[in-house]
């Protein structure tokens, strides 16, 4: 069993859904509440990943981290290092490709609370990013609880896109699935099958644990 | 069906066969030899124009899989002559059909626009990350890592290595700019698009094992004997070789 | 002078509705007012405007000389900065906190600590918003509002929540509450009696506009024009024509009756607006000349409504009264009698047509 990939795709899932959590929060308070006009467009590029092959996504995003795009210039000037093959880069596709997994849930848990109590905290003169962390959030908890689960278990089981940018390095960007992968490529198949079903137990505890414990919160199943 | 059949052998007889073919030719082949077999197949169907080749390319590894789950292939074509060997062996295949038919061959390649040096930019300090095929499968991959060995630079890479899932791949990681250099197969640097975008240095031949290129028929039948034959042949040959894929001297 | 609210606000809705609010309340003089008009006429909508919580399209608001929206000049406060406690007709209190936590919402002070007491509603401070009646909510709402020390109240009909017997109740209450707290008050309403029993200053809105403001009497008695009259519930309002005018009093011709009623200046064709309320039964026939204001009629129905009757009566057009429901058994009216209908001068009202 390969642990180093194990650690190193619950570490990548962990990191990619609190960095989902920080981004994906303002971003789904904002497609919930604004009014602009192009919204539609900022909706539409937030689920652009849902329909793109995570290759094209991979593909993209390794020109864009790349040392000759304008971004991964400037990563490099500011830290000295590189975003391909590295972990760090391995997490900013990850937050690209499950981006889509944490906002709509979001977005749909934000969009259920009630306006009026959202105003009567503005009125009573809290502002509105008060607002925000004692109403808004308390009460999408479950919304925000089932994006982050997506968003964990997407990145788990995520493969094309590490295929496309990792560089499959050992204990960097070697994740479960690409070490499963491997190993089939391999002929290892007894090696596969014995991750493979790791995984499986693995991820299907986390979810079983996460309904079991927000049972009471939801009073239905949330992904319907 | 039968009807179809039926019509479909005449119009065979009609176009001056003596014998009866299959009028269908399936093979798997290795991704690298995209270029070139095309070609073959073309030359192919001048002499053999009663039979439809239908080829799917991929990774060795994965059609040795496929097969040994029965996927419906006539002939398969591997970068390695351990897969066919072993689907003979475990008699998946005619086994007195396996056959090689070209020697690989790896280069250490740059982007044109790149300051390296083919020869030397394994050396080169500035070389943050360095792109190989994955040596856990792709032939190629332990060919290049078997070089490096030899060429007494593996240690100072080993912390710069990043694993392309295939040489196409690792082609592309260096062409993103994302690795500084990479090893490939020489087919893939002298492809038709690929020749242009960057410069390459063949690795000495005696530095990595031998890669013998090999296939086998799956599914015996005529026509894939005949496809067999025209690939060893001269005409096959003589495309091979300009795509890259040097033959074994007899 | 008294802090005064100022504000002229327009504001087009996609729905093609449109306000257009001029209105000026003195907030010192008022201690509540009535915001009163018919369901759909954008009182909500102009309480949502002056709490900040909708941007007008054009216009101002100012409240004791403090400018709140000058579109012109570009000012528009967030309803933090205004700081108008806001009392939603269903509260909106936050589901997830308890009574005490949603009454220390703005602040844990000694202010709401008091109000907590004051508003008797330290027995609850456990629990959560859905465990606790509907006058416990708007007493939690309205402690939790003016725990953040408002400079205006502001409450969308905030006894429409509550069942029949408990709005009765909360009434008084309420007014009681508003007038204590000292922060003045705007009460959206759209029921007569709550208007009278809250209100000491009463706007009508129909359609969008402000039709008329004043002390709350005023506006019940001198309806500004025939839709105030019909909004505020002055159940007749007969086309009429003025066609004498002596010593002060004017004589109106309404069908083939003559009424008399007190020069205001109107001239020509008028609206006559006459409360049921104003409109006395008898018995007793009028004799043809010496009475003034008095109508023979048929009954054409009586409906008993609680306390009271409401008798429709022909006088050659429609005349709504209403009498006790005992003067009305004693008189035993019944549909077809032939009565008498007594109007005071001063209870007729004529508005432009």
């Amino acid at each position: 069993m390969d642990w180093q990939a194990i650690w190193l795709s619950v570490r990548l899932a962990v990191s990619t859904t609190l960095i989902l959590l920080a981004l994906g929060l303002p971003l789904a308070y904002w497609i919930t509440f604004s009014r602009r006009r192009w919204k539609f467009l900022v909706e539409a590029v937030v689920s652009l990943p849902l329909v793109l092959p995570p290759t094209v996504l991979g593909f993209y995003v390794l020109l864009a981290i790349g040392p000759r795009s304008p971004a991964g210039a400037l990563y490099a000037r500011l830290t000295g290092g590189m975003l391909p093959f590295s972990f760090q880069g391995l997490l900013v596709a990850s937050v690209l490709y499950s981006l889509p997994f944490t906002v709509q849930p979001v977005a749909a848990g934000f969009a259920a609370v009630d306006r009026r109590l959202l105003e009567a905290s503005w009125c009573l003169g809290v502002s509105r990013l008060a607002t925000f962390r004692r109403i808004l959030v308390p009460l999408a908890i479950p919304g925000i609880a089932t994006g982050a689960i997506l968003s964990f278990a997407h990145t788990m089981g995520e493969f094309g896109v590490v295929l496309m940018v990792g560089g499959n390095i050992a204990g960097v960007t070697r994740t479960v699935s690409i070490s499963i992968y491997d190993q089939v490529q391999a002929l290892n198949y007894a090696a596969a099958g014995e991750t493979s079903l790791f995984l499986l137990g693995l991820s299907f505890t986390v979810l079983a644990l996460t309904y079991a414990l927000q049972r009471r919160i939801w009073p239905v199943w949330p992904l319907s | 069906m039968r009807a179809v059949e039926r019509m479909l052998l005449i119009a065979l007889l009609s176009t001056g066969c003596t014998r009866v073919q299959p009028r269908k030719l399936t093979i798997a082949a290795a991704a690298d030899l995209s270029f070139a077999l095309d070609e073959v197949s073309r030359g192919f169907l001048q002499q053999y124009p009663a039979i439809d080749v239908q080829t799917a390319y991929g990774s060795s590894g994965n059609f040795y899989a496929q097969i040994r789950n029965h996927a419906p292939f006539d002939v398969f074509l591997s970068a390695d002559v351990e897969y066919p060997r072993k689907l003979a062996g475990e008699g998946l295949a005619v086994a007195d059909s396996l056959f090689v038919y070209a020697l690989g061959r790896i280069v250490v390649w740059v982007p044109a626009e790149s300051a390296l040096d083919p020869a030397t930019a394994l050396r080169a300090a500035a070389v943050r990350h360095v792109a190989i095929a994955n040596p856990q499968h792709a032939p190629y991959g332990r060919a290049a890592e078997a070089a490096m060995r030899s060429l007494g630079v593996y240690d100072s890479v080993e912390g710069k290595l990043v694993l392309g899932e295939n040489v196409a791949q690792t082609l592309q990681f260096v062409e993103s700019g994302a690795a500084d250099v990479g090893i490939v197969a020489l087919s893939l640097a002298i492809a038709p698009n690929v020749r242009d975008r960057g410069r390459y240095w063949q690795v000495p031949m005696e530095a990595y094992p031998k890669m013998e290129q090999g296939g086998i028929i799956v599914k015996e039948s005529a026509a894939a004997r005949a496809f067999r034959s025209w690939l060893l042949a001269p005409g096959g040959r003589g495309t091979l070789q300009r795509y890259g894929f040097y033959l074994p001297v007899n | 002078m008294a802090p005064e609210l100022i504000c002229r606000c327009r504001k087009r809705r996609a729905s093609g509705f449109e306000l257009d609010a001029d209105l000026a309340i003195p907030l010192g003089e008022a201690a509540v007012t009535v915001l009163f008009g018919p369901s759909g006429s954008g009182k909500t909508t102009l309480l949502r405007l002056l709490a900040g919580l909708e941007e007008p399209d054009a216009g101002s608001i100012s409240v004791g000389g403090r400018c709140w929206y000058d579109r012109s000049r570009g000012i528009s406060l967030a309803p933090q900065q205004r700081r108008t406690g806001f009392l939603f007709q269903d509260y909106a209190l936050f589901p997830h906190l308890t009574v005490a936590a949603n009454v220390r919402y703005f602040a844990r002070s000694e202010r709401a600590e008091r109000l907590m007491e004051a508003f008797g509603l330290a027995p609850l401070a456990g629990r959560l918003p859905g465990a606790i009646s509907g006058g416990q909510q708007q007493r939690v709402a309205l402690a939790r509002a003016l725990a953040a020390d408002p400079a205006l109240l502001l409450l969308d009909e905030p006894l429409s929540a509550l069942d029949a017997a408990a709005r009765l109740r909360m009434r008084h209450e309420l007014r009681r509450m508003l007038v204590e707290s000292g922060v003045p008050a705007i009460v959206v309403t759209h029921d007569r009696m709550e208007a009278v029993a809250l209100g000491d200053w009463m706007a009508v809105m129909v359609e969008g506009r402000i039709r008329q403001a004043g002390p709350i009497q005023n506006v019940f008695r001198h309806p500004a024009d025939a839709q105030v009259a019909e909004s505020v519930g002055v159940e007749n309002v007969l086309p009429g024509e003025i066609i004498g005018r002596d010593s002060g009093l004017l004589t109106v011709k309404v069908g083939s009756w003559y009424l008399q009623c007190v020069d205001a200046g109107d001239s020509g064709a008028v609206f006559v607006c006459i409360r049921a309320e104003e409109v006395t039964l008898s018995r007793e026939l009028p004799h043809t000349s010496s009475a003034r204001n008095r109508l023979s009629g048929r009954v054409r129905s009586v409906t008993l409504e609680g306390p009271l009757a409401r008798v429709e009566l022909d006088c050659g057009f429609p005349l709504m009264s209403v009498v006790t429901a005992q003067s009305a058994g004693e008189m035993q009216l019944q549909p077809g009698d032939e009565l008498c209908a007594v109007i005071k001068a001063t209870s007729v009202h004529l508005t432009a047509v």
